[in-house]
């Protein structure tokens, strides 16, 4: 409540009325590493902003995938498909490959299947 | 030898008395809520789009590893600075490192909002750290004058070594300090 009041006169002149919330953020910050241990008030605060302009970012980026699908449904293999053409997101495409997994798993199993098939031609 | 082994789990030096490593992290402190993530992620979109549970998902996800991410990078740095504070240049020395440059002027737009508001209402920050604004740098001169005057010199010090080149993108940022 007391954060809300300080911080909502500056976030919403830009961001709307309701911004990532700032503890929440520090959390995570703290569990990328036993090291991390002391935080500027400011650090949350940059990251509201930026994680806002990185899911900007990487939303826009699948949805152009989307529409090259010519869908209108943003998929989680939009996403997967503009990290990987990408640069600056490769350090999500463990993340995203690891949770379309599945799918990789029934790809490698057809995949398998039609190579199995040329090798039977040969 | 007896009482050394009884003593060793009391006396286990996980100096951390804040924050142990947590090996057991509820699931809504390791990510942004979904209500927020699906808001920003439709102001990317146009009016017809839609977005599938499993996409926001995802992006609840990465965004939390960008977080991660981008805060290790920061927390090498400072490690080599010998600091023990994370700031929001540090931050921004990362984002720049790790290829997000173009979000560095819009971040430096916003903290400097940011700065104007904070000055009215000076003591409220969190880590006390919100007065080092309106302290000024005779802050970091005064000998006895504790953590502000720590973070203040930290502060200097951070711009003194490492800015480097990514000084002349930061030189609104110096002004306001």
């Amino acid at each position: 409540m007391r954060q809300a009041g300080m911080y909502s006169g500056i976030l919403s002149g830009k961001t709307g009325p309701h911004s990532l919330p700032l503890s929440r953020i520090k959390k995570i910050m703290k569990q990328s590493g036993e090291e991390v241990k002391m935080i500027s008030c400011e650090a949350p605060l940059v990251f509201a902003k930026a994680c806002e302009l990185f899911i900007e970012e990487l939303t826009a980026r699948a949805y152009k995938m989307t529409v090259q699908g010519k869908r209108r449904t943003l998929q989680k293999e939009d996403i997967a498909a503009a990290v990987s053409a990408t640069d600056v997101f490769d350090f999500l495409v463990e993340m995203v490959s690891a949770s379309v997994g599945d799918v990789a798993g029934e790809a490698a199993e057809a995949s398998g299947g039609a190579f199995g098939e040329l090798t039977d031609k040969d | 030898m007896a009482a050394e082994a009884t003593a060793s789990p009391g006396g286990v030096s996980h100096d951390s008395g804040e924050h142990s490593p947590r090996s057991n992290v509820r699931e809504q402190d390791r990510f942004l809520s979904i209500a927020n993530i699906s808001r920003i992620m439709k102001k990317a979109l146009p009016s017809n789009g839609k977005i599938a549970k499993d996409a926001k998902e995802t992006v609840q996800e990465c965004v939390s590893e960008f977080i991660s991410f981008i805060t290790s990078e920061a927390s090498d740095k400072c490690q080599r600075e010998k600091r023990k504070t994370i700031n929001g240049d540090d931050l921004l020395w990362s984002m720049a490192t790790l290829g997000f440059e173009e979000y560095i002027e819009p971040l430096k737009l916003y903290l400097q909002k940011y700065r104007e508001g904070d000055n009215k209402i000076s003591t409220k920050g969190e880590d006390g750290s919100g007065k080092r604004e309106a302290m000024g740098l005779q802050a970091a001169n005064q000998p006895g004058s504790s953590t502000q005057g720590e973070v203040q010199m930290l502060q200097q010090g951070s711009f003194a070594q490492g800015m480097g080149y990514v000084q002349s993108q930061m030189k609104i940022h110096i002004h306001l300090i």
